[in-house]
């Protein structure tokens, strides 16, 4: 593999020894979590399609931005917000709420690199995937933000990540949440990029003891090839909800990781995508019960269209010691092309006895039935399926508590789904 | 206002009507009856206007209009109501929603402009009323979770909320106790009046007794073969269909 040789010149280049150090751990497994694609990425050609048209392994510099993004500003709807181009982020362009520390990780103090230095490259699957192997060696910088016990913001923060320079970026980030906190981030991914592109994004969260986080993500590239890694690990009576968003882009890869190591957790993952064209949205995810008493609630959803083709793979482990867990997951799907796609695949791996654990999947077509209903009261071909499909996404939506996120997220995908109505 | 000739429909190759004919005029009640797979569910979905079913002869006029290239949207905008015999069951979309978009399509297709909220929930209350339908029935996903009696009630609620000219009850007796019975057909007997007409579509006698037939029609083998009063039913009631048989 001619990459190894490649990756090596990116430690030879690195002056930190503890960067040095994290990277050489990944080139020792990189040949396992490159054999590893074979299975995880079955159905999902990301690494085929991208290696002959980008140089995975960039050696992007930071751009001083003369630019001040203010009709992307203009839409952002929270008070605060973190925005970073090209996997920098920009203070100056940014935000930032009182009470939270944002920073670079370079920029940290000792003690707060003590902090990170825990977090970094400890969760995440740079070991195990290939595309998190090469974020971990290639990124630049690491955004750090970290809450303080008992911090509790009222409105979401934005995170803004803006793909402008390059063909190819990468974005790292860490999320401490410290005890009793709470927090609410909505992430988004903005293309300017001229023609087609890859970006990489991997996320380290560290879910304290009562801490509570959600995390809401919105995904809508144009041709552009994602690959987004969210890895999770929490502590006792931590809880934490993802809503994960997708609706185009040519092939768009989400991990999301949950170790729940300790008692009492919770982890909930909500998911909808509706595609169309010749997208593909893979959806990888896994929960992991360590210990006990804990609770995953998991749902997907999804519609394809076109020549679209979508994936789900839902891990859950429960490990011996994790009794008394609950675990649930679903996935439905509708298609509405002959020539549209899904693949889906719940796995469960469990060593404990006394658990409660479901899971199941649908594959099914629009309802006939349901359209002729709609429309013997006089209600068009387009209103009733734009009605059907609207209620199928309303389960999804009817999760997020927080009324902001849930119209903006209703009026997302009230617009995407209108696309899926031209015949 | 509904006039049809020679109607021939046919689902998947199978041939189920074979040259029907029946005139329903305004203010009048017809009951259509006739034993099991005789083409009575058919009829109503044909005039509906459903696509599952393929006419292949005939004609159905609905006041001086073919209705034949027309959709089962089109067909309700000129005032045709089905009242479903299995109302299908829609999560995630309530009822008023669906209500407020219906009223309101059929509006726009007449040049109307859309109710507001506050018109709309008044037409609502009132029609609420006619069925004796409670409010949080309206408010939960279509017919999801709804007994026997709380879909066909709900079906009566629709009919009230379009006001139909030609309503086709299909079946609407099925799955009602006799309470729930004589709920459905008062409403069905308050929304009656000269400038509308009700076809009612059952197997039992039962239904008549409740909603008063002008006529009574006969469907076997998918063509009506004897018409009479609300007599008929009675007879039919006492000896079945199969002297009917015999005389043809």
């Amino acid at each position: 593999m001619n990459i190894t040789e490649d990756l090596k010149r990116f430690i030879d280049n690195e002056n930190d020894s503890n960067s040095q150090k994290r990277k050489s751990d990944v080139i020792k497994s990189i040949e396992k979590s490159y054999s590893l694609q074979k299975e995880e990425y079955k159905y999902t050609p990301l690494l085929k399609k991208i290696e002959k048209k980008f140089n995975l392994l960039p050696e992007n510099k930071e751009i001083v931005s003369q630019k001040s993004y203010s009709e992307i500003k203009k839409n952002i709807d929270s008070e605060f917000y973190i925005l970073c181009v090209d996997g920098f982020y920009k203070p100056e362009l940014s935000n930032i709420p009182p009470n939270i520390s944002i920073k670079n990780y370079s920029e940290l103090s000792d003690k707060e690199i003590n902090l990170f230095e825990k977090i970094y490259q400890k969760y995440d699957d740079s070991k195990s995937d290939f595309f998190s192997s090469i974020n971990s060696i290639t990124h630049n910088d690491c955004l750090t933000i970290s809450l303080d016990n008992n911090f509790i913001s009222k409105d979401h923060i934005s995170i803004i990540n803006i793909i402008e320079n390059y063909e190819v970026s990468n974005f790292r980030k860490m999320i401490f949440c410290d005890k009793s906190s709470e927090v609410s981030f909505f992430e988004q991914f903005i293309d300017l990029c001229q023609g087609e592109s890859f970006s990489s994004s991997v996320t380290e969260i560290y879910l304290s003891e009562n801490s509570k986080f959600n995390f809401y993500s919105a995904q809508d590239f144009k041709e552009n090839y994602h690959y987004n890694s969210i890895n999770t690990f929490q502590r006792r009576d931590s809880t934490s909800n993802f809503y994960t968003l997708s609706f185009s882009g040519s092939i768009v890869r989400n991990n999301l990781n949950i170790c729940l190591n300790d008692k009492n957790c919770y982890a909930n993952m909500y998911g909808f995508y509706a595609i169309n064209e010749k997208s593909l949205v893979d959806n990888h995810t896994s929960v992991d019960h360590v210990d006990e008493n804990s609770l995953s609630n998991e749902h997907y959803k999804g519609i394809m269209g076109g020549r679209s083709n979508g994936v789900f793979n839902g891990k859950i482990f429960v490990r011996k010691k994790a009794q008394k867990t609950n675990a649930f997951q679903a996935n439905n799907n509708i298609i509405l092309s002959d020539k549209a796609k899904v693949n889906t695949k719940p796995q469960l791996e469990i060593w404990a006895d006394d658990v409660k654990c479901s899971h199941g999947c649908t594959v099914g077509q629009m309802d006939e039935d349901a359209i002729f209903y709609l429309m013997s009261r006089g209600i068009s071909r387009k209103e009733s399926i734009s009605l059907l499909l609207s209620a199928f996404s309303s389960e999804i939506i009817d999760k997020i508590e927080d009324d902001k996120m849930k119209s903006a997220f209703t009026s997302l995908i009230k617009n995407q789904l209108e696309k899926f109505n031209d015949e | 206002m509904l006039k049809i000739k020679n109607l021939h429909a046919s689902v998947e190759d199978t041939k189920i009507l074979k040259g029907l004919n029946l005139e329903v005029k305004n203010g009048e009640v017809h009951a259509i009856m006739g034993p099991n797979g005789s083409g009575k569910s058919t009829l109503a979905s044909v005039i509906a206007g459903r696509e599952d079913y393929d006419v292949t002869e005939g004609e159905i006029n609905f006041q001086d209009k073919d209705l034949g290239e027309l959709g089962p949207e089109e067909r309700a905008r000129e005032g045709i109501f089905l009242a479903f015999q299995y109302p299908v069951e829609i999560p995630g979309v309530s009822t008023t929603n669906f209500m407020k978009t219906a009223v309101n399509q059929i509006r726009e297709s007449k040049g109307e402009k859309p109710l507001d909220a506050v018109a709309f929930l008044k037409l609502m209350k009132e029609k609420m009323k006619l069925v004796n339908i409670r409010q949080d029935l309206l408010s939960r996903s279509i017919n999801d979770g709804f007994s026997g009696g709380e879909k066909k009630r709900n079906e009566i609620f629709q009919m009230a909320m379009l006001n139909p000219k030609l309503s086709i009850l299909d079946e609407t007796d099925s799955g009602l106790d006799i309470d729930a019975l004589k709920i459905v057909s008062n409403g069905v007997n308050a929304l009656k009046s000269n400038e509308n007409a009700t076809v009612v579509v059952t197997h039992y006698q039962r239904l008549l007794d409740y909603i008063v037939p002008d006529f009574v029609h006969v469907l076997m083998d998918g063509k009506i073969v004897k018409s009479g009063d609300k007599n008929l039913a009675l007879e039919l009631e006492e000896r079945g269909y199969d002297w009917i048989k015999s005389e043809n």
